[in-house]
């Protein structure tokens, strides 16, 4: 109960910093204590082996992806806009509308589900985190996702290695977009100028 | 599906189809060939006409065979089935004793003016198109006449429709023979148009187009329906044969070469109107009203025709006028119900006219086309093979009693309309008889007698426009190889024609018991009917004083001798005093102007100025212009912007979250 | 096991009002690299319901599908990326509200 507020607030918290920060490495920071908050709710919610993969593939592949963009990027050049990010005019009254909309959201979900889980039937041995096969370990999930969920499991590698191929052509070094031959020259020239510069 | 019924007795006939595909054979190869064939092409397009002639007279046992069949009548003639297309559309050869007298004629008398057409055509740029086109239009007027149903009838009709186009318009460097074969086909798609027509309603009425079915129930047609389909067919006929109102075209037709007239415009295509009646005899005998109509206009054409036949100075298109008015006196026989008058009347007809036109080909061949009998005269010297064949020609059509044929069958027309109740178009085919041997006699004696009036000018015989009259670019040409035309082969036709245009009216001498009767025996059908109130033979002797008075004023005016002295001044002032409505024929293609080509043109502008670019044009205008504002107030949404567009997600989706919310809490 | 001890309308909110952090990112920002961080913070409240339901109903199949969004969100913010770079590459300027070539 009360490690759900506190990771709760914590989630809120990193997540307005995040988007509120004006430097995107700020931003990550941010991001990265809201990933492990999250992370550490999975443990209460009974699913270590999903808390694991959040802190791997989250904050260790992606978040660091972003901070190798932003290294890239923003050396020596502007490359982002950093005027006044206002809200629109209809900001606050939205967030108010929002809130309100929300908490009868919860109040609704709370009255529906009030004895709904009474009469479950795990799928597999339920016991403390940290005991091996129980609900949520690694064996649990994954003799889960290659028996029972083979074929979406499939379909996500098929969408991996789309993406990958589509990273290759927008990014990789035959870039068909570029405008002309001499404006690529330039911009792989400022490139290794600020690889060499040490991102700063 | 009803019985089928057929007429003739089916079988394989070679000669049938090789009487009916060597001219299609002959036309191909002329048209494929032509510049190789060279001077070949009128032996090879003539050999494809006498060839079939020689089929056509072999199946002369087959055609006239009669046979019991088993419903009790007899089939006469040959039938073969080519083939079928639907059920109901089967297409086959019929011939029987109809089909082969016009068969007989077709290639017969076709064979004669194809032979004649070598010597007329010598030294024509086209002449091997000349023949292809001939040749094609003998097979379109075979397919024509030898088709056992309507649809196959109708191909032929739209065919030698086509072929009398190309032939009209042969010499298209003249723009009048381009506008008068333009004309004749308009008119006669009128025609084509009437007989679909007629089609659909004897498909709707027994569920076929052939001949058999279309006849076996005669009698059991719609009488309102059965007059819709007499009149739509004889639309075509009225088309297709020069008949009031839609004569007009005949006369311009005369721009084509001189044997094209013959063949087409007087011998075969023109009585077309007559096969068709006759061929629909059953029909037109259950209906009074239709058998009246036919009549009426038929003797209202032969008068007409007649009449402006006196006021022409072409010679051709007094043979036009001619012809019409003859086509006239068949179209009244077989009107009212006198087949076999009507039929004899084509029969001898076609010689008669033939000779005219091949006739006065050789007369306008040898003064390098001059038509205008005005500028001819006393060419009885110098043609004298030309006087005698015109001489039998006009004995002929102007029924002197047993010197030609035409006094045979013109008198079978005449009784026929009074033995089947007639008396006002019996006194009008009198009438008619008496002018038309006046108008024929003018042409015979202006041209034949007096002094050669080639030399003299043009407008001291009174004739307005001498670029018009007579002259064509077709002369040039002819001139250089003049000297070298072999004469024989124009004279040869039309000697061998004088025989039968003398005797072949003895035929039908005999009433009941003439050949004639027999051939068509079991033909058309006969109805008893009451004795004629005035006998043949006083029909005949009236008919013969009318004649003579016809000849005698001929002769007062342009035979005896001061007329013959004084020709010139005689024959400007006869032109100069013509009464308009004689020149502009009765007005009638004013008429047709005005009712039907300024009201087209009336409703055309209005369509073009007003309906199509206002509403039509101006609907798909609208269209695309509130398309276009529409288009416009919809882009202003499009702001490109990613955030807009998160932004309009989102709210949809807030939308979507706070239905399931009040849902659920409004939930039990 | 014991039912749980938050009832599961509080994960409920927590999860909505997370999303709703990151769509006022995505709609207020316009540097990409924010963008896409709030689009990670969307995908994150949504695996946070997968997996408190999968809690509740005592299922693994909201584990299966948390797993299978990281993957997709993994792909995504790949490809979101190279497309920052590319564009960069090109205007040397990255503002998304300078590329609007879909203004109509």
């Amino acid at each position: 109960m009360a490690a759900f507020w506190i990771l709760g607030i914590t989630l809120i918290g990193s997540a307005i910093w995040c988007i509120t920060n004006t430097k995107p490495v700020y931003s990550v920071v941010a991001l990265l204590l809201n990933f492990a908050a999250l992370a550490a709710m999975y443990l209460t919610l009974n699913a270590e082996f999903l808390a694991v993969i959040q802190m791997i593939v989250y904050s260790g592949a992606i978040l660091i992806l972003f901070l190798f963009v932003i290294a890239l990027l923003s050396s020596g050049v502007t490359p982002f806009s950093v005027g006044p990010n206002k809200l629109p005019r209809i900001g606050i009254p939205a967030v108010v509308v929002l809130l309100i909309a929300l908490g009868f959201l919860t109040y609704a979900v709370n009255r529906v589900t009030a004895n709904a889980f009474a009469n479950t039937s795990p799928t597999s041995p339920v016991g403390p985190v940290g005991t091996a096969g129980v609900f949520g370990s690694v064996a649990d999930f994954g003799k889960a996702l290659f028996t029972t969920y083979l074929l979406p499991f499939e379909i996500t590698a098929l969408v991996l290695m789309v993406a990958v191929i589509g990273v290759i052509l927008l990014a990789g070094d035959q870039a068909p977009y570029v405008a002309s031959q001499k404006q690529a020259e330039e911009v792989r020239r400022e490139m290794r100028e600020a690889i060499l510069r040490g991102g700063e | 599906m009803p019985v089928h019924h057929v007429m003739g007795n089916e079988g394989n006939y070679p000669y049938l189809l090789a009487l009916w595909l060597l001219p299609l054979a002959g036309a191909i190869v002329n048209w494929a060939f032509g510049p190789q064939l060279k001077s070949a092409a009128g032996a090879l397009g003539s050999a494809a006409i006498g060839v079939a002639f020689v089929a056509t007279v072999l199946m002369w046992g087959a055609a006239t065979q009669s046979v019991p069949s088993t419903g009790g009548v007899n089939l006469v003639g040959a039938h073969q089935t080519l083939f079928s297309w639907l059920p109901g559309f089967d297409f086959g050869l019929l011939m029987d004793p109809l089909s082969l007298l016009w068969a007989l004629i077709i290639t017969g008398v076709g064979f004669l003016i194809h032979v004649y057409s070598i010597g007329y055509m010598d030294g024509d740029n086209a002449f091997a198109r000349f023949f292809a086109y001939m040749n094609f239009f003998v097979f379109a007027m075979l397919t024509l006449v030898l088709s056992d149903n309507f649809v196959g009838l109708l191909i032929g009709w739209g065919l030698v429709g086509l072929a009398s186009y190309f032939l009209i318009g042969f010499w298209f460097f003249k723009p009048s023979a381009v506008a008068a074969a333009r004309k004749a086909f308009v008119l006669n798609v009128v025609g084509d148009v009437g007989i679909m027509f007629a089609i659909f309603m004897i498909f709707a009425s027994v569920h076929s187009t052939g001949f058999g079915d279309a006849f076996a129930f005669a009698g059991s047609y719609n009488t309102g329906w059965l007059f819709a389909i007499c009149l739509t067919l004889f639309i075509g006929a009225a088309a297709k044969s020069a008949q009031i109102p839609l004569q007009t075209w005949l006369p311009d037709a005369m721009e084509g070469p001189t044997p094209v007239s013959a063949l087409i415009h007087a011998a075969t295509m023109v009585t077309a109107g007559v096969y068709l009646i006759a061929r629909c005899a059953p029909l037109w005998s259950q209906n009074q009203d239709a058998q009246m109509l036919v009549g009426v206009i038929g003797a209202l054409t032969a008068l007409l025709g007649a009449i402006l036949g006196c006021a022409q100075w072409d010679i051709k298109r007094i043979l036009a006028y001619s012809t019409m008015s003859q086509i006239g006196y068949m179209i009244m026989g077989v009107g009212v119900g006198a087949y076999e008058g009507g039929v004899a009347h084509f029969f001898t007809h076609a010689f008669f006219k033939a000779q005219l036109f091949l006739g006065s080909g050789i007369i306008i061949h040898a003064l390098n086309n001059e038509q205008d009998v005005r500028r001819m005269g006393g060419l009885i010297k110098t043609m004298p093979f030309a006087f005698v064949a015109m001489l039998t020609g006009v004995i002929a059509i102007s029924g002197i009693p047993y010197l030609g044929s035409g006094f045979f069958s013109k008198d079978l027309v005449i009784q026929g309309a009074l033995q089947h109740g007639h008396p006002w178009l019996y006194a009008i085919a009198l009438i008619t008889a008496g002018i038309t041997a006046y108008y024929m006699c003018r042409m015979l004696f202006v041209t034949f007698l007096g002094q050669y009036r080639g030399n003299v000018d043009p407008s001291d015989l009174g004739i307005r426009h001498p670029e018009l009259a007579g002259t064509s670019a077709h002369a040039a040409e002819h001139d250089e190889v003049h000297a070298h035309a072999p004469a024989w082969l124009m004279n040869v036709p039309v000697g061998i024609l004088i025989v039968p245009t003398v005797l072949i009216g003895w035929l039908m001498f005999g009433g009941e018991n003439s050949p004639w009767a027999h051939f068509f025996a079991q033909q058309f059908p006969h109805p008893a009917l009451p004795a004629a109130p005035i006998s043949e033979t006083l029909t005949a002797v009236i008919a013969f004083a009318l004649v003579i008075v016809g000849i005698a004023i001929a002769w007062a005016r342009y035979g005896v001798a001061p007329a013959q002295q004084n020709a010139v001044e005689r024959l400007r002032q006869e032109s100069v005093r013509m009464p308009a409505v004689l020149t502009n024929a009765f007005y009638f293609d004013y008429a047709i102007d005005w009712l039907f080509v300024r009201t087209s043109q009336l409703l055309g502008t209005l369509f073009g100025r007003f309906l199509d670019p206002q509403v039509i044009d101006g609907a798909v205008r609208e269209t695309a212009f509130s398309a276009q504002w529409l288009g416009t107030l919809v882009r202003s949404f499009q702001t490109g912007l990613l955030r807009t567009y998160a932004f309009l997600l989102v709210i949809g989706a807030t939308c979507f979250m706070v239905y399931y919310a009040v849902a659920m809490g409004a939930a039990k | 096991m014991s039912p749980m001890a938050v009832p599961i309308a509080d994960y409920v909110g927590l999860s909505a009002v997370i999303f709703f952090i990151g769509v006022a990112g995505v709609i207020v920002r316009r540097n990409p690299l924010i963008m896409l961080m709030s689009i990670e913070l969307m995908f994150n409240a949504a695996n946070l319901l997968f997996i408190a339901f999968s809690r509740a109903w005592l299922h693994n199949a909201g584990h299966i599908f948390a797993f299978l969004v990281i993957t997709v969100a993994a792909a995504e913010a790949a490809i979101g990326l190279a497309i920052v770079v590319t564009v960069f590459r090109t205007s040397r300027h990255v503002d998304v509200d300078d590329i609007a070539l879909m203004k109509g």
